[in-house]
This record gives structure tokens, sequence and C-alpha cells, in this order.
């Protein structure tokens, strides 16, 4: 089986000596198919910095990021905006909705982005919001809804037209626990459906919803771990 | 009020300043946009005040051009009574006419033993490089002291016999220059030339004009002067000559112009009660600049508003943070407002300094293309400082609405991040429509021709109008908004976030709109005119003809000398001699009537072919009658009758026989005295004109029956007639004995100012809108950042933030000139209606200047959209987390 997402040996150095930053030192890891990886550790770790080169809006400064089999490094700007297109969906703490657009638009962006006709898009989008369980929201903007409403709508943009990759950093950041747990419970859904899920989160129970954690310090993997042993890493209070 | 309060309120605006003060330092580029659109008006206007006072010769500064050294200029006149202003150059009155000039010895009665230097000034011809020109002399001993000043000499001396001359540098560009002769040709009473050769020992400036041919002679150069000429003017020297002195030879018929009284006017008082007062149409200047003023400054505002509201914007946060702890709308309000009190400040200041600065270089300019020369150069410090206290105000009211926005902003959504700006006000677009339709009112009434405040009503009701469209922005971008939820995203994107942020789209779209609303009003207005005065030219020949008319007493030899310069200059324009009835005699003019019965046959024609009636036995080619009309009128001339020339509005002759009745005029004034008639064939030949050439065209068996003279009254020429030939062959006809000239009818010629205003009004009209679009669009794309930030997280293509920036220049440019045209229409209507106003058939003229309308309202938006489309950078911003 093919990793969805394979990142081998990545180094990101941010600035030059003698002030460069090291990002991330020689992380590898991958996310397969119908798997929710989180990505966990303390500020500072990398772990935003592991999604944007995951997602391709960020270059490695060495080691390769293959996304269904295609090297990011190899891509030029256009291609990777591609990617992000149709194969990687993103999901960000803040939200990110464009308040100048509808729902349904929002979401329906990434398929208009890549040419699709917008009725169509407008159908996919609808689509995608009744999976995330706001069909009736899909006309009103962003600004007219409450924060766990906007974070659907973000996961439906990250998922609309079958993408295989959903990149989520800290998505219910923002969130009351209990929405936050909707999100999650949406994420995991999608990822069962067949999606490859990368979840970066500082909170360990949201770890739980995984089926393994990599653990990041540094810029380092310190640990990684299955879902059997995701307990390990959980204080028992929060389970 | 109390103490206290006052302390505290300025202690509030100097926090509020310091708050402004270290926000402009710290957006420095938005900052400098905003300096830059104050700026720029206010240092246009200073610098053209600069120039325009500079160009301004006051009475003080034109004594030495008129006086040289002296003390003061009188003119004797042909009277024993004026009365006079201070500067003669503004009013005078006379008293009888026709007695004797003061002479000398009155003169020396008032002003006693003083110096007195007689100077005349007169003109001639002289002969050019290619044939004859004219000149201004100036006749006066300039070696004289008191005439120090009048011509400056740059090259040679002054003359110091009667056959020198000194020239200024038109003349000598055109003809003899240091050292060469220059010949003047004066025509001695008898009607003959006399050359006049004189040598010419300098070369300079004539202290009043620049660019007319000034020559300056001796006295008694030119001959003897002749009773016609009258008396000389006379430079006084010696002491001041003072207000009772200038009264005192008032009173024997001397007009003068004193340096003291000029230059230290006394007061009003002193004057003649009929002198005093008069600068009459003030009052109408003041108003028109007043709305003028109001519309820069309103143009202003709107330009530069958008870079307020975003700057207010920007503080939104910090703001409602305020608001949370405690603080009043008041400071909010005051926050804001401060940073249009910095900005005007300082952009003021700045846009007089530059201004003057630029001045300087501009006025060398401005002397180049101006006949006159200028005053020194002069700073109107008074003037400078209100254009600079415009550019004060027109900042502070730029910032007056979003300081009221900022006071009143929903602090809870501004502190939980929410970037829009809710409904807009329903109130805003009833008033409105109230104001357009007071515009439209106020339009009407001043759209009757005839009245005397109509320039000045149309004029406040563009004013009321634009204004009235300014409320009706922000709904109409709302619904551009609703509607745009089919087109493509770019434009989507731009109409929604134009309608989320009306506090900087619409001031840009208002700016956009009333630039429309100006240019296509004043657009409408000249288009209308030229129309007008396009329907109301009278072409005196066929187009694309022309004449030589012979004086009454040219000799067949003159008349082949004039040939010959036509056959040789224009050699492919076929020539005719034109014989017709000689209308002038020595002492009377012959009258020729047309009657049929008691009913007179009127006519109107031009009579350019040195005649009013020609003498043919067919008719002349170079009339350009209907050819339909031909035949009978060649059957009417054979049978030895009177083919009458009937223009586009005159009636068809009421018969095919009229009365021909000739009569004489005579020159000293009294009765015509009826000589003969006769009853002839007649016949009408039409001319598809407003006007024709002459009244008619006689057999020549009529002519003889009538015996009326005839002779070669002008010689026509045909097309082609080429400019450049044209200009030869007329400097050699006006240097031929007859002095003639040859006349081209070109057909109506819009005036080069027409299409230069269109030019002016489109360039100006694409500058400003690409100005207000501009500010607004890239304001707007820095707002955008975030959401190009989660555009590039899902994919857009760099290409996108161009699509969206072109898009949003197309919202502002699009919804400002489909606005603003409208508005247009309601001064452009109206103000056409005076101007085009027929008095004869009391009716009115409207012509729209469509290439200029399509120009402004489809092709410049879609010009602006292209060029911020290529202007916008293409990176989207790479923001992974924006939290």
């Amino acid at each position: 089986m093919t990793a969805v997402l394979q990142l081998t040996d990545v180094v990101r150095v941010h600035g030059e000596a003698p002030h460069e930053v090291q990002a991330l030192r020689g992380v590898s890891f991958a996310a397969y198919a119908g798997e929710l990886v989180a990505v966990m550790g303390p500020s500072g770790s990398g772990k935003s910095t592991l999604l944007t080169i995951a997602g391709g809006l960020d270059q490695p400064t060495s080691g390769a990021v293959t996304v269904e089999g295609v090297d990011l490094a190899r891509l030029g700007q256009p291609e990777r905006a591609r990617m992000r297109r149709t194969s990687i969906g993103y999901v960000f703490q803040g939200f990110n909705l464009i308040p100048a657009l509808t729902a349904a638009e929002n979401v329906a962006l990434p398929r208009e982005l890549d040419g699709v006709a917008p009725r169509q898009a407008r159908a996919e989008a609808r689509q995608a919001l009744e999976e995330v369980g706001i069909p009736h929201l899909a006309d009103r903007f962003p600004d007219d809804m409450s924060g766990g409403q906007q974070q659907r709508v973000a996961i439906a943009r990250a998922v609309v037209a079958e993408r295989r990759l959903i990149l989520a950093d800290e998505p219910t950041g923002a969130l009351d626990t209990e929405t936050g747990e909707e999100i999650l419970r949406l994420l995991r859904a999608r990822c069962d459906a067949g999606a490859a899920g990368v979840l970066v989160t500082h909170e360990a129970r949201h770890a739980a919803w995984a089926d393994r954690v990599v653990f990041l310090r540094d810029g380092v993997v310190v640990d990684e771990t299955g879902a059997d042993r995701a307990e390990t890493l959980t204080e028992p209070a929060a389970r | 009020m109390s103490g206290g309060t006052t302390s505290s309120r300025l202690g509030g605006w100097r926090v509020a300043l310091r708050l402004a003060r270290r926000e402009a330092w710290r957006r420095k580029a938005q900052t400098a946009l905003m300096l830059l659109l104050i700026c720029l008006p206010v240092m246009a206007v200073s610098a053209a005040t600069v120039v325009w006072r500079t160009s301004d010769v006051s009475s003080a500064e034109s004594v030495t051009r008129r006086m040289g050294a002296a003390a003061a200029v009188l003119t004797p006149q042909q009277t024993r009574d004026v009365a006079q202003k201070f500067d003669p150059d503004d009013g005078t009155a006379w008293g009888a006419e026709n007695e004797p000039p003061a002479t000398e010895a009155e003169i020396r009665t008032v002003l006693g033993d003083r110096p007195l230097l007689p100077v005349r000034r007169d003109s001639a011809d002289y002969r050019t490089t290619h044939g004859i020109a004219g000149t201004n002399l100036l006749v006066a001993d300039l070696r004289q002291p008191l005439a120090a000043g009048l011509f400056r000499l740059d090259d040679g001396r002054f003359p110091r016999s009667v056959d020198e001359v000194v020239v200024n540098q038109a003349v000598a560009d055109r003809g003899p220059g240091l050292g060469d002769t220059l010949v003047l040709e004066r025509r001695a009473p008898d009607g003959t030339k006399v050359p006049i050769e004189l040598r010419v020992v300098g070369v300079g400036d004539y202290a009043d004009s620049r660019t007319r041919a000034w020559a300056a002679v001796l006295p008694g150069a030119l001959g003897e002067p002749t009773a016609d000429d009258g008396p000389p003017q006379l430079l006084v020297g010696g002491g001041p000559v003072t207000w009772s002195d200038v009264r005192a030879l008032n009173a024997l018929g001397v007009i003068v112009a004193s340096r003291q009284v000029l230059t230290d006017p006394p007061p009003e008082s002193a004057l003649a009660p009929d002198m005093r007062g008069g600068d009459e149409g003030d009052d109408t200047a003041l108003t028109v600049l007043g709305l003028v003023v109001a519309m820069v400054l309103l143009e202003v505002v709107l330009l530069a508003g958008p870079a307020f509201a975003v700057r207010a914007r920007a503080q939104a946060h910090t703001l409602a943070l305020v608001a949370a702890s405690g603080g009043t709308p008041a400071q909010a309000r005051r926050t804001v407002l401060a940073s249009g009190v910095v900005v005007g400040l300082v952009g003021g200041v700045l846009g007089v300094g530059l201004g003057i600065a630029g001045s300087t270089l501009a006025v060398p300019i401005a002397q180049r293309l101006d006949a006159a020369w200028f005053g020194p150069f002069e700073v109107p410090w008074a003037l400078v400082a209100l254009v600079a206290g415009f550019g004060f105000l027109s900042a502070l009211l730029a910032a007056v609405v979003p300081a009221f926005a900022a006071s009143r902003q929903d602090v809870v959504a501004v502190l939980a991040g929410r970037r829009g700006e809710g409904r807009p006000s329903r109130r805003s677009p009833v008033v409105g429509l109230v104001l357009i339709g007071l515009g439209v009112a106020g339009s009407v009434a001043g759209s009757r021709p005839g009245g005397g405040s109509s320039a000045l009503l149309v004029g406040g009701s563009a004013i009321v109008s634009v204004v009235g469209m300014i409320f009706l922005v922000p709904v109409v971008v709302a619904a551009v908004a609703r509607l745009a939820a089919r087109l493509p995203l770019p434009l989507r994107f731009a109409a929604r976030d134009a309608a989320r942020h009306r506090m900087r789209t619409v001031p840009a779209i208002a700016a956009v709109g009333a630039t429309v609303a100006g240019v296509i009003a004043l657009g409408i207005a000249v288009t209308s005119q030229a129309a007008s005065d396009e329907q109301g030219y009278s072409p005196m020949l066929p187009i694309g003809n022309g004449a030589v008319s012979l004086p009454t007493d040219a000799t067949p030899g003159q008349v082949d000398e004039v040939e010959e310069i036509l056959r040789k200059g224009l050699p492919d324009a076929p020539r005719e001699r034109v014989t017709g009835v000689v209308m002038d005699g020595a002492d009377h003019s012959l009258d020729i009537g047309l009657a049929h019965g008691d009913q007179r046959v009127m006519t109107s024609y031009w009579g350019i072919l040195g005649t009013s009636f020609l003498v043919a036995d067919e008719l002349p080619g170079y009339l350009g009658t209907r050819p339909d009309d031909r035949a009978a009128a060649d059957r009417v001339l054979a049978d030895g009758g009177i083919v009458v020339l009937r223009n586009r509005s005159e009636k068809a002759l009421p018969a095919d026989r009229l009365t021909v009745e000739v009569g004489e005029v005579p020159f000293e004034g009294g009765e015509i005295a009826h000589l003969r008639h006769a009853d002839l064939p007649a016949a009408a030949a039409r001319v598809p004109e407003r006007s024709s050439p002459v009244a008619a065209v006689l057999s020549p068996e009529a002519a003889a029956l009538l015996r009326l003279p005839t002779a070669t009254t002008a010689i026509a020429v045909r097309p082609t007639i080429e400019k450049g030939a044209l200009k030869n062959v007329n400097e050699q006809l006006a240097a031929s004995t007859a002095n003639v000239e040859l006349q081209v009818e070109r057909g109506y010629q819009p005036e080069a100012a027409t299409r230069i205003i269109k030019i002016v009004l489109a360039v100006l009209g694409g500058i400003l809108m690409l100005g207000g679009t501009l500010t607004a669009t890239f304001l707007a794309l820095s707002d955008a950042r975030p959401d190009f930030a989660t555009m590039a997280a899902v994919g857009a293509r760099p290409r996108t933030r161009r699509g969206v920036a072109a898009s949003y220049a197309l919202v502002v440019g699009l919804v400002g000139a489909l606005l603003g045209a409208p508005i247009g229409f309601i001064p452009g209507v109206a103000i056409s209606r005076p101007l085009t106003y027929d008095d004869v058939t009391s009716s009115t003229l409207l012509a729209i200047p469509w290439p200029l309308l399509g120009a402004v309202v489809v092709g410049l938006p879609l010009l602006t959209a292209l060029i911020v489309g290529l202007a916008a950078r293409s990176r989207l911003p790479l923001v992974a987390r924006l939290d």
C-alpha cells in the first residue's frame, strides 16, 4: 500500500547562518489512505512547518515530500497550486473563510479555481456541506455563522471533490470542547471514508481520534506510535 | 465652558494628535499615499497661482513699460474735459469732442518747467524676406533718460539720426537684422506707397510685447506728423506728478498715467463721483470661483477618502479596545480626525512648498507661450496660504466620515474580528434622490435661455446632483454585490468585497462618478455649442473654392498681375475672371432691388466676388448652385433675363418675371435716387447652403438695358487650393500693386479649442479615474491579504490576485462611470440650451459626444482595469497560519 503523504528526511532551515533556525531536522513519516495521523509537540517543535511543507505551501531545504506518489519538490509553483486544488485540503485554526463569499462559494472555491463550471462547483459544494451536516447554511456569509459552523464549512472546503489528503492545523483551537469534538468526529469520518488525514494539535485528548501519533520536539520525530498505544501519550484525565 | 473642560479637551486632542503622528510614521506607505492625494492638488493650484500672479502685470508693475523712467505719461485728447480713474486704463470719460488738444504751454501751466519728451505709437508695413508684413512703431528719442525702459537693447545702439531704426526680435526674425536695411512702406495721403529706407542699428525688446513686431525710430523719420495723427504723448520728468496735478491736467483734456498715483493711489473718495466703484461682474466671478473650488474640494475629499477610511479601519481594533475600557465616542472620533489634521497640515505646507518650487520652472515655460512680458516673479502669500488651508480642509473632511463611523462602530464585532461594515442605511438613497431631484429642478430653471444667472444655477445644481449621487452609491454597490452571485469568482469577490467595505469603496466610486459627471457635462456643452456653430455657419463660396476680390479701381494691368501670381502659385487650380456690376461710383453706390408688383423680393448673400450682381451669359459653375436648376437658368440668361440665387432659407420666386430697379445712394447721405427699372424674365437657382455668394446673375443684355457699369470684379479660383501654396500666394498678392487677398472657403472649421478641450477632458477624466480607482484598489488588495492567503492555501493560481485586482478596478470604475454619466447629463443638457439658443428660430440644439461618452463610461474603466491588472503583484501571500 502506498502512502498518500510521504515525508522522507525533510529538513527545513529558516534564515541563514549564523542566525539560521532549524525548524525540521530530518523528519520522515507517512500517512496512508483511511488513516488519521496526529502530529503533536510543544510550541516551536515544527508542527506547522511540517504541515505547510506537506501542503506544498513551503519547500523543504532538503528531503522529499510526495503526495499520491508525486514529488512536490519537482513541481513548480503552479503545479503545487493545482495539487492543493485537487489533492490536498487544508483546515486552519482560524477557519480562514473568505468573508465576501457565501458558505457554498467558499467550499466551491478550490473547484472554481480549478476551472470547473460554477454550476457544477456549486453542486459539489452543496454535497460537501451536506456531508458536514450544514446544507441549510449554504447561502450564508461567514460573518453570520458561529465558529463551529464556520469550521464545518472549512472542512467541507478541504474535502470537496474527493481530495485524498486533509491537513488540519489546530482545527479546534478556536472552538469550545463540544464543538471541537464534533469537528474531529467529522475528520475521523472523512478518513474512514478513505482519505489520509494529518492533524496538528497540542492537545493530547485530540490524539485519541488518531490512528497514529507522531511526536515532534525541536524539529525531530521523537516518538511514533500506533493508535493502540495512544493512551500512553494521553493523560488519563483527558479521556 | 469652564477652564477645566477646555484644557481637558485640548488634552484629548494632544493625545489624539500624538497617536495620529505615530500612526502616520508607522504606516509610512499609507501615509505617503494620503499625503500625495492632498499634496498634488495643493501643489498644482499654488503653482498655477504663482504663475498667474507673475504673468499678471499690475498697474504699479506696468509703470516702466508704459512711461520708461518718467514721472508720468500725458495723453492730450481732442476735448477740454476728461475724467479718469487713478489708472486711466481702468476707465476714462470725455466731455465735448472736436476741440483743439491742450498745447505744451497750457500743460506747463500745471507742471511748470519740467522736461517733456514726445512719444508716438504708430504702425507701418515693412518688407520681409517673403513679402510684406505689419509692424508697430515707437516714435521717440530713446536716448533720452526719460525713455529708459521703453525699449531694452540687446545689441547695437539707439538711433541717432532719422535714417536709423532699432527693431525687436519679432521683426528681426522675419526681415533684416543688425546692420541691414529695413524698408518701411507708408501709405501717402493720395494712396500710393512710399518706401522709407532705414538702417537697423540695434536689436532689442519692446517692453510691453514679446512676440508682436515693434520698431523704434526718431521723430521725423516717417516725415512730419499730419493733423490726423493728433498730438503726441508726453513723458514728464522731474518730481512726482500728484493726483491734484492729474485733476488739473484732466481739466485741460489731458489723460495722465502718473507713477506716483499708480504705485500709491489716493483713497477712492478722491475720484470724481462718476468714476467711483464700477467693477461689476465681480460677484458672478466670485460665485463661479466658489463653485469651482467646491467641486475641486469635493473631488479631492472623495479621492483621499478611501485612504482615511482604511487608516481608520486599521485603528478600529485599538479604538474598540479603548471603548471597551471606557473611552467615549468623542475620543474615538478625535483619534481618527487627528489623522486628517496631521496629514492636512503636512500635506498643505508640503504642497505649497513644492508648488512654489515648481512654479519657478513653470514661469519661464508660460512666458514662452505668452505674447506679453510677465511682471516680476511674485508669490501671492495670502492666496497661497488659502490654498494650503484648502488642502488642510480637504484632509480634515476626508477624515470626517470615517471618524464618525469609528465613533459608532460595533465594539463587539470589531473585537470578534469580523471585518464587514453592516447594511447600508435605508435613508441615504432617499436623501440622494431628493438631492438629485433638486439638481434637476435647478438645472431646468437655469436652462431657460437668456437667464443671466443660468450658468450659476446650473453649476450649483450640478454640485447638488453630484452630492445626491454620493448618497446613492452605497445602495448601488450593495445591489451590484447581490447581482454578482452569477459572476466569475474574481468579479464576484471584488463586488462583494466592495460592498462589505463601503467606507473605502463609496468615496472612490463617488470620485470616479463626479469626474465622469463633470467630463460628460462639459463634453455635452462643448459639443452642443460646436454643433450649433456648425449649423449656423454660412459658407461664402462652395467649399474648396476661392476668390480674389479686386478693388473697384483695379487697372487691367493689376488684374493681369493678380492672375499671373495665381497662375504661377496655383498651377493646378482653374481660374475664371468674374464679370460683375461695379457697385461703387465716385460719390455714390448703386442700389439694385428686385420686386414683383408691390412685393419686394428679398435676397441675402455675401458679395464675396467684388460685387452683388454678376453679369454672365450662362450660370457660372463656381456659385455652387444645384445642377437641376441650370437648364432653366441658362434659358433665362439667354433670353436676356435674371437668375436670382436662393439659399436654403429663402422662399421660391413669386413669378417668372421680376422688376429690377436701379437706384443711387449718395455717400454723403440722403434719399435713394431711382434711376431706371426693367421687367425681366427671371428664374431661381438654388444654393443648398445657408447663404449664397451673390444676389443674382444678370444677362449681359439686362446689364446693358439697365445701363449698369460692369468690370472684372474678382477672380474665382476652383479647387484644389493647397494650404501651403495659399500662404505663399497671399504674401505675393499682398505685395502686388493691387494689394489683394485670395480667400478660400474651407467650410466649418471646428475651433481647435473644442477639440483640445475634449482631449483635455478625456485625459483629465482618465487621470482622475485612474487615481481614484488605483487608490481604492490597492487599499482593497492590502485589506484582502488574509483572503489571498486563504486562496493560496486552497490552490489559487498566482494570476487570481491580478484578476481580483482588475475586477475591483472594474467595479469601482464602471459603477462610478455608470452613476456619473446620467448625473453629468443633468447640467450638460441644461447648459447646452442657453449656449445653443438661436434668436431667430428660438430653437436650441443638443449634441451628445458619443465617442467621448463611450470612452469615459466603457473605455476608461476597462483600460483602468487592464492597467491595474498588469500593475498588481501576482504573487500570493503564503501564510500558513493566520491567527
